[in-house]
């Protein structure tokens, strides 16, 4: 595999293990006391490496807070700090895979091209974006599907492609906002395990955001719970899996059974 | 007439569309209707229905035919085309750049809007005489004509097509942070591209509209000054002929265009379900 | 206060350039570009003793009768061949090539042909606005639901009152968004016939004074014809919309 292997080497600096702090943050729209408040004294670390899933209802404020990670919206108060810099805007180090994946990708664009792309913003030159490219293609199972348009393909591969793209920008750090809520049940187990998959193999940082109490569990090392309104932490659990996941198995271990048990009662008990 | 039942069909474009089988009773329904329509005007012109001076049918395929012939009428033509087509693309090229200027610059957007406005409901070609007075009956005012016609429609279309870039894309472009010089190139370019077609199309015709206008109206080559002088001399049937084949070149031009037009957008059809 | 700042985004560029252009003009030694100041003047000067008015009043009138001529047979032509599939499919080539004729290349065929009076201009602005008029009508009888197709056709609706009744207002938004595609490029025939051959309206006014170098009338007759051109469209578009109200609310639910 010729996919960013540089992923724990550069110039991070990391205090202890952790890569990624959430410090305090409040997020809202508008201004003043205009400000229509969605996410408030919200915080957590995240470690070089690790899988964490925040899992919250719909409406709750998780793209708002995604948004807020990735540099597209400015804190109201508090930071996210990467790798020992304040993220101020979008950060090299920062890839983000969208919840509209079919609207995200570039329709005019092949494929390829599209996962090409943000190579060429950071001016890198043509041969060496389409080797890019083709690997990171390779890496999400599309090897070979380059000249395709994303019209072309099954909502599935579009996503792929979407994943595709953010490795191939080389980023520590992976943002995903509900990434696989409208695809087919076999599809979105494919696509959960191709992510573990992708994890173990090339130990990128993943935050992924879901409703889906289940898929919180089963990808993450650690689940945040976030609710209430403005939206807070409101629950932290260690799942304990290593990095080794099966469908099957791991849904059936007690430890996720009780883990779904806990977040359940958490959600019901806010509403 | 009878009110038949009919399942929802494809509009008549499409249905004469359908290139790769031939639908030869409809070609041969429309030979016959073409050789109705010409039969008609033919009985027309004996019977003395039509004004007098219009030339009859026969007439009218001599003249024709004798255009083909004649080396003036190619070079009319050939000026015709080059002055429209110089002013369309510079058309193109300055409504396109302003246009998605305008579009994604807000404060510009807000403070051109009316001058946007006034300049595409203003009938440019009364500015004519003014700019004729400038510059004379010269190739420089035809194009300069054609320009102020035709360059509104690519503005306002690539004015409108900016502003509906998705906020997914939007997004994205921000996440990977893409230089603004390529942002334009190759995001919002295509982005607006479908709605500049059309602004382009329209502009073409609008063009040749204008070219053919200021020809007819001043002493400039080209075709519509053919017609022009054909009318002096009375030479009715030549006319025609000259009217036909502006026609067929406004025509030609726009089929051209609809069919680049779905050949190089085909993402466009494709993704809008 | 919010309409206020908005009043002022939009109108700070046009009245800039008004300005520019009044203070560039005013030193013109060049005898084609006067001064705006003279051109205002002759304007005001021209409407007062009438000579304006009744030009306008000419041009106008030309252009509304040949544009409700083509409404007429635009629709009447459009609602037929719309709802005759056949008719459509065969017409539908030689409409597209009418429609495609630089129009203003008719101008000194129909002049030639009618005279110099007012008549061949109305014939002209009629035969250049009757192919969008027509095209759009033809489209718009599309528009009109299958069902409500069937439903006519199996109450036995008589012919008159299912094309007054039921095609016609389905494809009324389709048939004034095609006038509004006509009425520009009416306003230029009638420009354009005017200036090729004409004793009245506001053509003959910017001809007569462009041959008798009044040069200041002539470019206030020609930023006149574009103003009343842009103020046709303007009142037209607030007429479409409020016409098609009951359209624009029905397609919202
Ligand atoms: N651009 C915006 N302006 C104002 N309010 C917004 C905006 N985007 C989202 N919201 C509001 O923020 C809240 C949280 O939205 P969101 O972050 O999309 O939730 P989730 O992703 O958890 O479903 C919602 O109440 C939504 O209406
Ligand atoms: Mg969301």
């Amino acid at each position: 595999m010729t996919i960013p292997q540089s992923i724990h080497t550069g110039t991070l600096t990391t205090t202890g293990n952790v890569l990624l702090k959430v410090d305090n943050i409040a997020l809202g729209y508008g201004e003043g006391a205009a400000e229509k408040r969605i996410v408030d004294a919200l915080s957590f670390d995240v470690g070089l490496g690790e899988f964490i899933s925040i899992v919250g209802p719909s409406g709750v404020g998780k793209t708002t807070l995604l948004r807020g990670l990735s540099g597209l919206l400015k804190p109201k108060v508090g930071q996210v700090v990467v790798g020992g810099h304040v993220v101020s805007g979008p950060h090299p180090d920062i890839a983000v895979v969208f919840q509209d994946y079919s609207r995200s990708l570039m329709p005019w664009m092949s494929t390829r091209e599209n996962v090409a792309f943000p190579l060429q913003g950071r001016g890198a030159g043509k041969a060496e974006r389409n080797k890019e490219a083709e690997a990171a293609l390779e890496a999400v199972g599309l090897g070979g599907q380059g000249d395709k348009y994303p019209w072309e393909m099954s909502g599935g591969m579009q996503q792929r492609v979407a994943i595709a793209r953010a490795l191939a920008y080389n980023a520590k750090v992976l943002l995903m906002d509900e990434p696989f809520a409208s695809v087919d049940a076999q599809t979105r187990f494919d696509l959960e395990d191709l992510v573990i998959d992708l994890r173990e193999k090339l130990g990128v940082t993943i935050i992924l955001v879901t409703h889906d109490v289940d898929e919180a569990i089963y990808l993450a090392d650690k689940v945040i719970v976030i609710a209430e309104k403005p939206a807070t932490v409101v629950d932290v659990i260690e799942t304990g899996f290593g990095t080794h996941r099966d469908q099957v198995a791991t849904k059936a271990d007690p430890r996720f059974q009780d883990a779904r048990a806990r977040i359940l009662t958490r959600l019901r008990h806010n509403d | 007439m009878t009110l038949e039942m009919q399942a929802p069909t494809p509009t008549a474009v499409k249905a004469g569309r359908v290139g790769s089988k031939v639908n030869w009773g409809l070609t041969l329904q429309r030979v016959l209707a073409l050789i109705i329509i010409l039969a008609l005007w033919q009985v027309a012109v004996v019977v003395g229905l039509l004004p007098s001076i219009t030339p009859g049918v026969i007439e009218v395929f001599g003249a024709i035919g004798a255009a083909l012939t004649m080396p003036t009428f190619w070079a009319a033509l050939g000026q015709t085309l080059t002055a429209a087509t110089t002013g369309w693309l510079i058309s193109c090229v300055v409504g396109v750049t302003l246009g998605l200027l305008i579009g994604t610059i807000r404060p510009l957007d807000r403070s051109t809007s009316v001058v946007v406005e006034f300049g595409r409901a203003f009938p440019t070609i009364a500015l004519m005489p003014v700019v004729m007075l400038m510059l004379g009956a010269t190739m420089t005012m035809e194009v300069t004509m054609v320009v102020l016609a035709s360059v509104w429609p690519v503005l306002v279309q690539a004015i409108l097509g900016s502003r509906r870039l998705d906020p997914a894309i939007v997004d994205t472009v921000q996440i990977f942070r893409i230089p603004r010089a390529l942002w334009f190139r190759r995001v919002l370019l295509p982005s607006a591209m479908p709605f500049i077609a059309t602004g382009i199309r329209i502009s073409a015709s609008i063009s040749i509209l204008a070219a053919v206008g200021v020809e007819v109206l001043t002493q400039v080559p080209g075709l519509g000054r053919l017609i022009t002088l054909a009318q002096e001399a009375q030479r009715w049937d030549m006319a025609f002929a000259y009217l036909f084949f502006a026609g067929l070149f406004g025509w030609g031009i726009a089929t051209l265009l609809a069919w680049g037009e779905k050949s190089l957008l085909a993402w466009n059809r494709q993704s809008d379900d | 206060m919010k309409t206020l700042t908005n009043i002022l985004w939009w109108l700070w560029l046009p009245v800039v350039l008004v300005i520019l252009w009044w203070f560039a003009s005013a030193q013109s030694t060049n005898l084609f570009v006067p001064p705006l100041q003279k051109i205002v003047e002759s304007t005001i000067r021209d409407f007062g003793n009438g000579l304006l008015l009744t030009a306008m009043a000419t041009s106008l009138v030309n252009l509304v009768l040949g544009l409700l001529i083509a409404i007429l047979f635009g629709v009447i032509f459009g609602l037929i061949i719309g709802e005759t599939r056949r008719l459509r499919l065969i017409l539908d080539p030689f409409i597209h090539f009418f429609r495609s004729v630089p129009q203003s290349a008719l101008v000194p065929l129909i002049i030639g042909a009618f005279g110099i009076g007012a008549e061949p201009k109305i014939y002209a602005v009629a035969f250049a606005c009757v192919w969008p008029i027509m095209l759009n009508t033809i489209d718009g009888t599309r528009s009109v639901e299958v069902g409500v197709r069937q439903v006519s056709r199996v109450f036995g609706i008589p012919k008159m009152l299912y094309f007054r009744r039921v095609v016609l207002p389905g494809a009324m938004p389709q048939i004034v968004a095609g006038v509004r595609v006509a009425l520009p490029i009416g306003i230029v025939v009638m420009v354009v016939s005017e200036l090729f051959a004409s004793n009245m309206g506001l053509g003959f006014y910017i001809l007569n004074s462009s041959s008798t170098f009044r040069i200041p009338e002539t470019w206030g007759g020609a930023m006149l014809v574009g103003v009343i051109g842009y103020f046709l469209v303007m009142v037209f578009s607030l007429f479409e919309k409020r016409l098609l109200s009951w359209y624009f609310k029905s397609a919202a639910r």
